[in-house]
């Protein structure tokens, strides 16, 4: 047994048992692990994003545009429009502060808004074309081989499963019976597809501990 | 105005980014750009948000010294030690070998792959209760689950026959159902995206 | 000696027909050194369809392309902004193709800039193995914008005949006209498992998952929270909204406090329910995992996008002994909540849901017209596989959109 030198390695396998004694039940030990992870997790995403994100995208491009204007003029400035329209951003980021001050906290709405309407008008386009129009052409396929038959069929049941106005009665109920059978080989599908996967996870953790930390195994 | 001008905002930016789909042009690119950058920004600025409600709730636990306010404070200890060792020393702190890395290194990484690795466990007593068949559906969710389960075992003879099998099921019923999942999925978001644009569903916006 | 000068002569002889009677590889075909033909009818013109900064140009073939000794091997683009000027190797294309799009970019400080409305002249060069020849200047050509994508008209004829179903069908509710739907099982645990929570004197937690305020599967979970917070403030059960991100948190807040208006209860609502956890994906499961371990909520909804941590969350909240009602468009999660959760919301229930609750007319309109939207991919779907098992691609090629 060669156990790591590296106090770092030391505490990433203490946090790991740490975690792994949750299977047994929810115990101070666990506790202390997981306040310790929202805590440095939380701090880790606000830090990276600060610094690869805010000061490059907003302070760094109303930066470019406060050098144009006085290095080369107002026109010069005004004419550098990539670089002062982020001023709106860091207006309707400002206004979504705001929140934090109960008399004026309703002008958040604003930001709120725009986030909203933004997204709803981009997914109405995006998910009519990618998940509508495009699955309908691929799926548009001659009926002449077991496979493509089968494809347009369980295409064609699996539809008539997410019917809302029509009750699952008679024929129909068959088909959508039909349907949710096919769905139901998905969803088989998907659960074995992704066993293997979580199963090396655990065992890239047990070369963790067993490996990397106390050098039990080579 | 508290209402009706968010809600116009919604409707303006939400037929702005759907009319913009059809015009090539590159001023109209270039607007639908910034739109995206603008929400990153605001993104940004709600993150201040998001920490302060993270510190109000642990901070009030700690002073009204509710049952495991302990553990509040190590998440608190945790954070603001993260802040002042990714503050300090500036854009130093995203490279490797700072405090600030060490920390991510040593402590978030192995406990979130631990997290992960629980899956492991998880999926075992999930697929113990799943697969029970006892209903027609149930066995048929067995069966597939296991063919694809089964599809890099080596079965000796019948290694063939289930390889053949599951390629079968990924390709023909699982693409079908997938392309049936899909768009329902695609009508149903494209409905939802019509009836906040048209201000039919409006919940989100709050009330005075 | 007679006959060694007889052999001598045989000999040359000999040598003579050797020579003549040999391999091309001394006599040379003239048509070996001349170049291949040249391309003929250039033609620039803006790329359709685009922002500005593209032109095409288009040829006839060399008559040496494929045929001929000299075969074409490629073609080259050159362009010049002047017909004396300096023309530049702008691309090639393989011998047989007779069209190239010469992209530039749209940043003036881009080594690659194109600029619109400017005009450009082109000539094309067909090469074959070192040999070449050049064709006639073109005419000049710009590029310039386009108002409309025509390649995207099929997309325009979706979104207005999506439109039309929906806005008829809200149209007919808001007269009065009363549309049926059919039950979920999901929509209708509702109702009981918050009667649970309230039985019990334990809250409620509500999950959105990993999603943001820019995804519609997070904003279609806001319209059903809603819902459910009305219903909690009327039965006056608290509910817990751990959050993963900073912008939902806000939507969130305004959402329940709304609700908490409506139903005559404000004094109720208490923001600090619905607050922040972390935004990173196992740190926020953590967090969530310890509040249903140690809040034992009755009821867990989990509503939403969720990824790999959605089995973490059902199966803790299972040991915990929560009624756990389920919904999200990720295809690959709904397994583990199939199997994990008592109900879950199938893709596009996840959508339906907020008119399942609220009953609203113009709610049960829209989804009428989904309906309705539903009804004729399947008649498209069926008429065009029957077309294309006869050979004909009209079906295809009227849901062919170009990028």
């Amino acid at each position: 047994m060669h156990p790591s030198p590296d106090i770092g390695i030391w505490i990433g396998g203490l946090l790991t048992l740490g975690i792994f004694s949750f299977l047994y039940g929810d115990n101070p030990y666990y506790k202390f692990c997981e306040a310790l992870f929202v805590g440095v997790s939380a701090g880790h995403w606000f830090i990276t994003l600060f610094w690869t994100v805010f000061i490059p995208k907003l302070l760094g491009n109303i930066g470019i545009a406060i050098h144009t204007f006085r290095t080369e003029g107002f026109a010069a400035g005004m004419s550098d429009y990539m670089h002062w329209s982020y001023i709106f951003g860091g207006i309707l980021g400002f206004l979504m502060i705001l929140r934090l001050f109960p008399k004026i906290g309703w002008i958040s709405r604003w930001s709120l808004a725009f986030v909203v309407g933004t997204t709803a008008g981009y997914y109405f386009i995006n998910y009519l074309v990618s998940n509508g129009l495009m699955q309908i052409q691929k799926t548009i396929l001659p009926l002449t081989s077991v496979g493509n038959i089968i494809l347009v069929v369980g295409t064609f049941c699996g539809l008539i499963y997410f019917f809302f106005s029509k009750e699952h009665k008679g024929a129909f109920g068959g088909l959508a019976r039909v349907g949710i059978w096919f769905l139901m080989i998905t969803f088989g599908a998907s659960f074995g597809y992704t066993v293997m996967s979580r199963m090396s996870l655990l065992i890239g953790r047990m070369d963790y501990i067993f490996g990397i930390w106390l050098g039990m195994i080579r | 105005m508290r209402r009706s001008v968010p809600l116009l905002i919604v409707s303006i930016t939400g037929f702005f980014m759907l009319i913009q789909y059809f015009i090539p042009l590159e001023e109209s690119e270039w607007l639908y750009e910034r739109i995206l950058d603008w929400i990153i920004v605001i993104g940004c600025f709600a993150m201040l948000l998001g920490l302060w409600s993270l510190t109000y709730v642990s901070v009030n636990k700690v002073k009204r010294k509710v049952p495991g306010w302990g553990y509040n404070l190590v998440a608190l200890s945790g954070l603001f030690f993260m802040l002042i060792v990714g503050f300090v020393p500036g854009q130093e702190s995203l490279v490797r070998g700072s405090a600030f890395m060490h920390l991510f290194e040593y402590v978030y990484i192995p406990i979130q792959a631990s997290m992960f690795s629980l899956l492991a466990f998880y999926i075992a007593s999930a697929a113990y209760r799943a697969f029970r068949a006892r209903t027609v559906l149930a066995t048929i969710l067995l069966v597939s689950a296991v063919v694809i389960m089964l599809r890099l075992v080596p079965l000796g003879p019948l290694s063939g026959i289930n390889q053949w099998l599951a390629n079968f099921i990924l390709t023909v019923p699982n693409m079908a159902a997938k392309r049936a999942f899909w768009i329902g999925v695609g009508l149903g978001a494209t409905a939802t995206a019509l009836k906040i644009m048209l201000g039919i569903e409006r919940t989100y916006m709050g009330r005075d | 000696m007679v006959l060694d000068r007889g052999f001598s002569y045989l000999l040359l002889l000999a040598f003579f027909f050797l020579i003549l009677f040999s391999t091309n590889s001394f006599a040379q075909d003239p048509s070996d050194t001349l170049a291949p033909e040249s391309v003929t009818n250039v033609d620039a013109f803006d790329t359709p369809n685009d922002n500005g900064h593209s032109i095409t140009v288009s040829w006839e073939l060399s008559s040496d392309d494929g045929a001929g000794k000299n075969n074409v091997v490629v073609y080259e683009v050159y362009r010049s902004d002047s017909p004396e000027g300096k023309f530049e190797k702008r691309g090639m294309v393989p011998a047989g193709e007779n069209t190239f799009e010469d992209q530039g970019a749209k940043e003036k400080d881009n080594a690659n800039y194109l600029p619109s409305h400017k005009n450009f002249y082109y000539r094309v060069r067909a090469k074959s193995d070192g040999l070449f020849s050049d064709s006639e200047i073109s005419l000049p050509a710009y590029a310039y914008g386009q108002w409309y994508h025509t390649g995207k008209t099929p997309v325009l004829v979706a979104v207005i005949l999506f439109s039309v179903f929906a806005i008829t069908f809200i149209t007919l509710a808001r007269k009065g006209k009363l549309f049926y739907i059919r039950p979920l099982a999901g929509i209708e645990a509702v109702d009981d498992a918050i009667g649970r929570a309230t039985e019990m004197g334990k809250p409620i937690l509500y999950i959105f998952g990993l999603g943001t305020a820019d995804m519609i599967a997070t904003i279609a979970s806001f319209t059903i929270l809603s819902r459910v917070a009305k219903k909690t403030a009327e039965y006056q059960t608290p509910i817990l909204i751990p959050c993963y991100d900073s912008v939902v948190m806000a939507v969130a807040q305004e959402t329940v406090r709304a609700a908490y208006l409506e139903a005559g209860r404000p004094d109720m609502y208490k923001e600090e329910n619905i607050f922040f956890l972390t935004s990173m994906q196992f740190a926020y499961v953590a967090g969530v995992n310890g509040i249903m371990l140690r809040e034992k909520p009755a009821t867990n909804f989990y509503l939403g996008k969720f990824y790999a941590e959605s089995l973490i969350l059902a199966e803790t909240g299972s040991i915990a002994g929560s009624i756990q009602i389920s919904g999200t468009d990720e295809i690959a999660q709904i397994p583990f909540f199939v199997a994990a959760t008592d109900y879950t919301l199938i893709g596009e229930e996840l959508y339906a849901a907020s008119a399942y609750l609220g009953r609203e007319p113009v709610l049960l309109g829209t989804l009428k017209g989904q309906d309705w939207g539903k009804a004729v991919v399947i008649f498209s779907l069926i008429l065009g596989a029957l077309a294309a098992s006869f050979g004909f691609q009209f079906f295809i090629n009227l849901f062919r959109i170009q990028l």
